[in-house]
């Protein structure tokens, strides 16, 4: 059918793409965007990866189409957002689908990072890669909590209240930074808005995209590890099978200033179309789920911000539940500070630099205890911190 | 419906006893019966563990482990349910008739889903135990019997866990089904009981393969005496009278066998009797924070009342338990020369530290002054403190931490040596299998005191608020609906 209806240009159609690549490059830019091995098994889990970016440029789009509408104001904001709520065709629809796809791409950008600790794909020489990913993680998060802020109403004003006055509690700086955010000591006000939305729309997103393309490109050229699954040898002589791995191995492999046995995988696939379907199931997927949620569900929007209320009882979004159940138990200014602050501070920092801390050289996780069980740990602690935080959300 | 209304039972007359003696009645059969019940819980997880590994991997001892728990289950389950019944119609109704009936007919769907699941439970119990060997061929599907079996027990205990959650924050006598199942204690109860279950599960499968490689290394140094020619013990006898031809080798090699089984079980026992406890500080400390919020009289009981002395004694039996725990890893890891010794060493000498800062009462332990000040009414970001444990702090918070940290070092540190392949199966000594049967009575007697902590410190209500032990009346019911009993007046 597109043959039928292009048949009247396609030689100029040809002869414009030549001229294109002569000038660009493009058909070698696409085979090298294309065609690149990855390992054979676990195609499906390594779609992750491929999905987060997709959830990130649908924020991106989204977010867009939010900005036409949206005032940052502490007086005009909340009505800005009831405007296009109530009166702009499809708005409701696009800003829910900016939430569910924030709440779908926290969920991803977890099980991304749970599959690459497991699997210890962040091991030599791939250190960077889970370096930046942390830092997308924490940035991801960044503007969540940022977005959160902003629709001025009940909910946004006294999460702005509480998540502002949390480096309070971070001892000789911790007023200065405070201040530096809300503009004033005490209050939250216009200025504290205003900032907040500069970071959410300007700042975070500048820095992700800086470390996307980090992460794109260290991805590209250390190639996608897999799992050690993929590793094995299969004969009698292991080193001479190696090294023909080695030999014949495809492009992005063998990896670089890894162990032999690491270098290769044992069987690869061409990223397109084999891999490429198999992200762009899960990425559509991902999307329908959003389309529906966003559609069906859609963004709350309370009572406008009201700082003289007595009454109302903020609750904090679902992915900042342990933190805040951290918070809530942690009691009196220096145990805050060293429970939510020190602990949760030094709980990143170990997660940034974890490829600097597990130094062992191998690759199933049965094998390394030392980093599963802890990882195990956190990773249920954090999902039961998550399940007795929601519990007050029952009862308020 | 209102609370009152449902609860107005005809007048019973009470079995004469006085009120001390029923609740010391009630509190014994209680007791044993928590204890069953969660054994039974804690372990069908155990066995989907061990049954899932042993298909994943081909493991010929962890299918041995799940098919030695099933038994135990069906066994232990054979005794529970006649204490169940027994405690529930002739204690509760003869003692506490009108509470009892009344609680049911509150609660009646819950105790209804748990009857059901209760019949669930036996088909898929003696469904697997009857069936084992024969299900062999259908590995997946015995799997699966076994997950619904764990699932079937979740539910029975989470029904259970509205009952008991309700009593204590009724809500102000909300019977709603809706709001049973979502008052504030019933989440953090079902989560706490659920980590409990398996942690103790674990002890008490520690505590067991402990006695019996105590008997199984007792019976291979009596064949090994031996040899073939004369035997002494009956053990070793019964080992080997099945055999036909060299008697002396098989029950050689079934008395090594099970020695470095029920090492290897008890290690894999303790395991994970501390990886699950690990999580209870947070867990229990949460369930605290609901029951001050909802139940500040309770919680007032426990933290700064009679029953904090009681508290003490608890949070060292936790303290205890992290001893126990690291004391032997250290001494199983020490019996085959593995490396990190030393870390068990240094965790086990922190451990004794924060059991000790834990214990210490409030008097003599630093507090902060706005700690004393917490209350629930300010919000944190205004300065006010919703700390549930209050002069607790930060002395207990300390050592709490210090003990989940502790435990975590020494667990990875046994796990990383059996990845390593360093613990030989059946080096273990005789005395460290004493510290794993120690460990089970101490998480036995924490489980204990914890039910009495809770079950207390609403007293003298059996419903928080509507309904005392006393008078078991509706407190709050209009002129006229208070059913008292002719032999008992309002407290």
């Amino acid at each position: 059918v597109i043959r039928l209806f292009t048949r009247p240009f396609s030689r100029r159609m040809r002869s414009g793409y030549r001229w294109l690549d002569e000038r660009a490059g493009t058909t070698e830019l696409i085979h090298k965007g294309l065609y690149e091995a990855v390992p054979e098994k676990g195609g499906w889990a390594y779609t992750l990866g491929s999905a987060t970016l997709v959830l990130i440029l649908l924020q991106l789009f989204t977010g867009i189409f939010l900005l036409l509408d949206y005032t940052p104001s502490f007086s005009e904001g909340y009505g800005s957002l009831k405007f296009l709520q109530d009166s702009d065709r499809f708005g409701a629809w696009v800003r829910g689908m900016h939430l569910w796809g924030a709440y779908v791409l926290i969920l991803v950008i977890g099980l991304h990072m749970l599959r690459t600790f497991f699997s210890a794909s962040y091991k030599r020489p791939r250190e960077l890669n889970w370096v930046t990913g942390a830092l997308l993680f924490f940035l991801v998060m960044g503007l969540a909590i940022s977005g959160a802020m902003l629709p001025m109403d009940q909910a946004a004003y006294w999460t702005m209240v509480v998540v502002t006055n949390i480096p309070h509690y971070i001892p000789f700086i911790g007023d200065g930074i405070r201040n530096l955010w809300r503009g004033s000591g005490d209050f939250v006000g216009q200025t504290s808005l205003t900032r907040t939305f500069a970071i959410h729309i300007w700042v975070l997103p500048f820095l992700m995209f800086t470390f996307i393309g980090a992460h794109l490109y260290l991805l590209r050229r250390h190639g996608e590890f897999g799992s050690w699954v993929n590793y094995t040898t299969e004969t009698d002589d292991p080193e001479k099978e190696l090294g023909e791995r080695i030999r014949n191995a495809e492009p992005p492999y063998p990896t670089r200033r890894t162990e032999r046995r690491w270098a290769v995988p044992r069987r690869t696939v061409d990223f397109f179309p084999t891999q490429l379907f198999k992200d762009t199931v899960i990425s559509v997927l991902l999307i329908a789920i959003i389309f529906v949620f966003g559609f069906v569900v859609g963004a709350p929007l309370s009572e406008p911000a009201n700082p003289a209320t007595l009454t109302y009882v903020p609750t904090p979004e679902w992915f900042f539940l342990p933190l805040d159940q951290v918070l809530v138990l942690a009691p009196g200014t220096y145990l805050i500070f060293a429970g939510v602050v020190g602990l949760i501070g030094v709980g990143a920092l170990c997660m940034i630099l974890l490829p600097f801390l597990d130094r062992s050289r191998e690759r199933s996780p049965l094998r390394r205890p030392e980093v599963l069980v802890p990882g195990l740990f956190l990773t249920a602690l954090l999902i039961l911190l998550t399940v007795l935080g929601s519990n007050r959300l029952f009862n308020l | 419906m209102p609370l009152h209304l449902l609860a107005a039972t005809p007048p019973l007359q009470p079995v004469p006893t006085s009120n001390v003696g029923g609740s010391i009645a009630v509190g014994i059969v209680a007791i044993i019966h928590v204890l069953i019940a969660t054994f039974i819980t804690g372990t069908s997880f155990l066995v989907c563990v061990s049954e899932g590994i042993s298909i994943a991997r081909d493991d010929e001892r962890h299918e041995r482990l799940a098919h030695g728990m099933l038994k135990g289950i069906a066994y232990v389950f054979g005794f529970g349910s006649a204490l169940a019944i027994f405690w529930v119609i002739f204690i509760l109704l003869g003692m506490w008739g009108i509470f009892f009936i009344a609680l049911t007919r509150i609660t009646f769907w819950p105790f209804i889903f748990e009857a059901g699941l209760f019949l669930t439970e036996i088909v898929l119990l003696y469904t697997l135990y009857a069936n084992w060997e024969r299900l062999r061929a259908y590995r997946r599907a015995r799997f699966g019997l076994a997950v619904l079996l764990a699932v079937a027990l979740f539910w029975q205990q989470f029904f259970i866990d509205v009952v008991a959650s309700y009593m204590l924050t009724p809500n102000g006598g909300d019977t709603n089904q809706l709001a049973q199942i979502l008052n504030p204690t019933d989440l953090p109860l079902t989560i706490h009981r659920t980590v409990g279950n398996i942690a103790w599960a674990g002890a008490i499968l520690a505590a067991w393969s402990a006695l019996r490689y105590l008997r199984a290394k007792r019976r291979d140094e009596d064949v090994r005496v031996d040899d073939a020619a004369e035997r002494r013990s009956v053990g070793a006898m019964s080992a080997t009278w099945y055999t036909e031809a060299d008697g002396g080798v098989a029950a050689h090699a079934a008395a090594t066998s099970n020695v470095a089984f029920f090492d290897w079980a008890g290690t894999w026992g303790a395991v994970w009797a501390i990886g699950l406890t690990m999580f209870q500080p947070w867990i229990g400390y949460s369930y605290a924070k609901e029951i001050q919020l909802h139940a500040y009289p309770a919680w007032y009981r426990m933290m700064f009342g009679d029953l904090s002395n009681v508290f003490l004694l608890q949070i060292t039996f936790l303290g205890i338990i992290f001893l126990l725990g690291t004391l032997f890893f250290w001494r199983r890891m020490r019996a085959s020369g593995t490396r990190g010794i030393r870390t068990q060493v240094v965790v086990f000498v922190v451990l004794v530290l924060a059991t000790i800062l834990a214990a210490m009462p409030a008097r003599f332990a630093w507090t902060l002054p706005d700690v004393i000040a917490a209350n629930a009414n300010r919000p944190f970001w205004d300065g006010g403190l919703t700390n549930p444990i209050g002069t607790m702090i930060p002395n207990k918070i300390i050592a709490l931490m210090a003990m989940m940290i502790c435990g975590l070092i020494s667990v990875t540190g046994v796990v990383r040596a059996h990845s390593r392949g360093e613990l030989r199966w059946g080096d273990a000594t005789r005395r460290s299998q004493y510290v794993l049967v120690g460990l089970a009575v101490t998480v036995s007697l924490m489980m204990a005191v914890m039910g009495v902590i809770r079950e207390h410190s609403r007293q003298p209500f059996l419903i928080n608020g509507e309904m005392t032990i006393q008078g078991q009346q509706i407190l709050n019911g209009p002129t006229g609906q208070g059913q008292n009993t002719p032999a008992t007046t309002n407290p």
